[in-house]
């Protein structure tokens, strides 16, 4: 085991560096830097000039070519800094920490969600597996699962926040609160919530439907088993065989899923946080882009994939524990 | 079902044929494939549906296809450019030549610009900014600058498809590729090739995608395509491994082995036809998603330049004016559909080509 993991330990840290040099050396390549594409598009006579420009790049360090820039940076995450943004004059951690809530806000509550209504509806499914009622809502969540998440945002917030105006139930347009920072603690938790509402419902939706038929799946598969038939044999109910013995058999993959769930949970999404102007991690991605602030493009790839090596990590320890036969080699 | 022993009698019937026949059985895969058929038709009759150039038209003793240049400017004759059309046909054909004849789109509509006043006779011009709900010349409504929806939807059809083809056949190639070498000669090979599919399938796609339309200066909708095809690799490299890892230990090729075939001729003569049926359906699912990822990022506003009337476009401009519920509606069910269809295609060919299902199904 300890040898395993040594290994999955080493090859992840081979895997890391050579996405942050890849993602690196494409953020370095982007046209523009972070000074000139901030200042010239506010304001074009506080362009900086030559030797301004010259003088701050080599206070950032990106006068040099970039794979010196690249030694540079993972030379200081080695030492557990991530740097500074540029454009944001800040250090990169103390931006993830600011917005990393809000992120989880919204992917909290729906990965909870998903899970909550995933398991029940798979196992309804394969309960009622072939009957009218079943294959119709196999046929609407096969189509949740193919309604684009920002087709399904526009849709709502024309209902919630157009059509609905000026009704009780009227839902925010952007933002995550509309309330001072002063204002009663729960009163500003009402306000988030509220904004919440149309997030996480994108975020659910689509997640919910492609976990629902993962779990309904699996069921199928493992109900063709001998040992279903043996339990049916014996004299136990239909939900028992269901519950007590098909579905326990089913956690297996279940726990992969989840272990890979683990990134987005964190890494947010940039286009539902980009509609609704939500301030988390993906729409700093987005931001960081477009703003080619290095340290903090950076600082997000590293974490988000660490997260997702993690959670393939996690995924396959958890997987020995729930299934004894697979051995960690 | 009865048909089975029947089937068992007769002469075993080849595998695409045999598979043919369950898919046939599925009226849910029927109706979507029927539905990919007829977005296909209408992504390359495109000009035909809707458009201001005529289909054909017969101007100073000579036969054109105006239509021709929504696809290239440059299938356009120059002798329109040299006459001074300057993009509208209907008058000047009358004007220029008495004689000429033409054959019109089924709707007079553009998808790039907005019709104006009589351009075509006793046709008023296409309303703008909030004004422009669907109505009887424009079916679909139009947008903000007055460009009519249903021109833009039949003609965002040929590069959502585009986008579909292009991308998933550039990933297919390099996935097949890569899995191929990886599963089937192992070793240092497999090592490299595996750990290059977990590098690209660890950055976060969109963000990957993002950064690498902001190094190509310039993005066009081809260069969007190509690079969706170059991130979209990894689901299908990794089932080509598996196959091929599995088929390199049977007989067939050992066989092939044993009569001096190469690597190369094994490979790809030998153990893909048998791998292709489980590739295609990573491959199916994948147009469904490159279609859904080119939506995003012209919905974000890293599609391609403006001229370029694809749906995420039109739904990008929706952003802005959420009143005008037509500029979501149309091109939003235009991508979910599409997208629909297509996942169910590759869910049917899934259930087809998998004998193991194909029993389990009985």
């Amino acid at each position: 085991m300890a040898n395993y993991l040594l290994r999955r330990i080493l090859l992840g840290v081979v895997t890391l560096t050579v996405i942050t040099f890849i993602v690196y050396g494409l953020a370095r390549s982007m046209p523009g830097n972070p000074l000139t594409v901030q200042l010239g598009e506010s304001d074009p006579s506080r362009k900086l000039n030559a030797e301004d420009q010259q003088r701050m790049l080599e206070i950032y360090g990106l006068d040099k070519p970039w794979p010196v820039g690249y030694m540079q940076w993972i030379g200081k995450v080695v030492r557990g800094d991530l740097g500074r943004s540029i454009t944001r004059k800040q250090p990169v951690t103390e931006l993830i920490g600011e917005r990393i809530g809000p992120t989880v806000i919204i992917s909290g509550t729906a990965l909870l969600l998903t899970w909550l209504l995933a398991i029940p509806l798979g196992l309804y499914a394969s309960a009622r597996g072939g009957c009218v009622d079943e294959r119709v809502t196999g046929l609407v969540l096969y189509a949740l699962y193919s309604f684009p998440t920002f087709v399904a945002a526009l849709f709502l917030q024309i209902i919630f926040a157009v059509w609905l105006r000026d009704t009780p139930w009227e839902l925010p347009l952007f933002g995550m609160s509309d309330l001072p920072s002063d204002a009663p603690l729960l009163l500003r938790i009402k306000d988030v919530a509220w904004h919440a509402v149309l997030p996480v419902v994108c975020q659910t939706y689509v997640v919910l439907a492609y976990n629902s038929r993962f779990i309904k799946s699996n069921l199928e598969e493992v109900i063709r088993q001998d040992y279903i038939r043996t339990a049916r044999a014996k004299g136990a109910g239909p939900y028992r065989v269901l519950i007590i013995h098909a579905f326990r058999n089913t956690l297996i993959p279940l726990v992969t899923l989840l272990g890979l769930s683990l990134p987005a949970l964190v890494g947010g999404s940039v286009i539902i946080e980009q509609i609704f102007t939500w301030p988390g991690m993906g729409r700093l991605f987005f931001e960081s882009i477009r703003e080619r602030d290095y340290p903090t493009i950076m600082g997000l790839t590293f974490m988000f994939s660490l997260l997702t090596l993690l959670g393939q990590l996690l995924a396959d320890i958890l997987y020995g524990f729930v299934d004894p036969r697979v051995r960690m080699e | 079902m009865e048909g089975d022993n029947q089937e068992q009698i007769s002469p075993s019937q080849g595998f695409w044929a045999e598979s043919w026949k369950h898919y046939r059985r599925n009226p849910v895969g029927i109706i979507a494939l029927s539905f990919v058929v007829f977005l296909t038709t209408v992504a390359i009759f495109a000009p035909a549906i809707a458009g201001t150039k005529p289909v054909v038209c017969y101007y100073k003793n000579q036969l054109y296809m105006p239509c021709l240049g929504y696809f290239n400017r440059s299938l356009e004759s120059p002798i329109f450019t040299k006459d001074k059309f300057r993009g509208t046909y209907p008058k000047n054909l009358q004007e220029k030549d008495p004689n000429s004849w033409a054959v019109w789109p089924i709707i007079f509509q553009d998808p790039y610009r907005r019709v104006r006043e009589n351009e075509w006779p006793g046709r008023p011009a296409n309303p703008s900014r909030d004004q422009g709900h669907p109505n009887l010349y424009n079916l679909f409504g139009t947008d903000q600058y007055g460009v009519d929806i249903f021109a833009k939807m039949v003609h965002g059809t040929t590069i959502a498809l585009l986008v579909g083809f292009v991308s998933m056949g550039i990933a297919g190639s390099v996935g097949i590729f890569i899995g191929a070498i990886g599963g089937y000669f192992g070793g240092w090979v497999d090592s490299l090739t595996s750990r290059l599919t977990e590098v690209v399938l660890c950055i976060p796609t969109l963000v990957l995608i993002l950064a690498i339309i902001a190094v190509v200066e310039k993005p066009t909708i081809w260069k969007t395509m190509a690079i969706i095809g170059a991130t979209g690799w990894t689901g299908i490299a990794r089932l080509t491994r598996a196959e091929f890892l599995r088929l390199k230990q049977t007989e067939f090729v050992m066989a092939a082995r044993a009569s001096g075939a190469g690597p190369i001729r094994i490979m790809f003569a030998h153990i893909l036809p048998n791998a292709l049926a489980p590739v295609l359906v990573p491959i199916t699912f994948g147009i469904a998603s490159a279609i859904l990822v080119e939506g995003a990022l012209s919905f974000l506003g890293f599609g391609p330049p403006p001229p370029t009337a694809s749906w995420g476009s039109v739904l990008n401009s929706a952003r802005s004016n959420l009143q005008l519920w037509w500029l979501v509606v149309f091109p939003g069910l235009g991508i979910f559909l599409t997208v629909l269809s297509y996942n169910l295609v590759g869910e049917a060919i899934q259930d087809a080509t998998d004998p193991r299902l194909r029993e389990a199904k009985k």
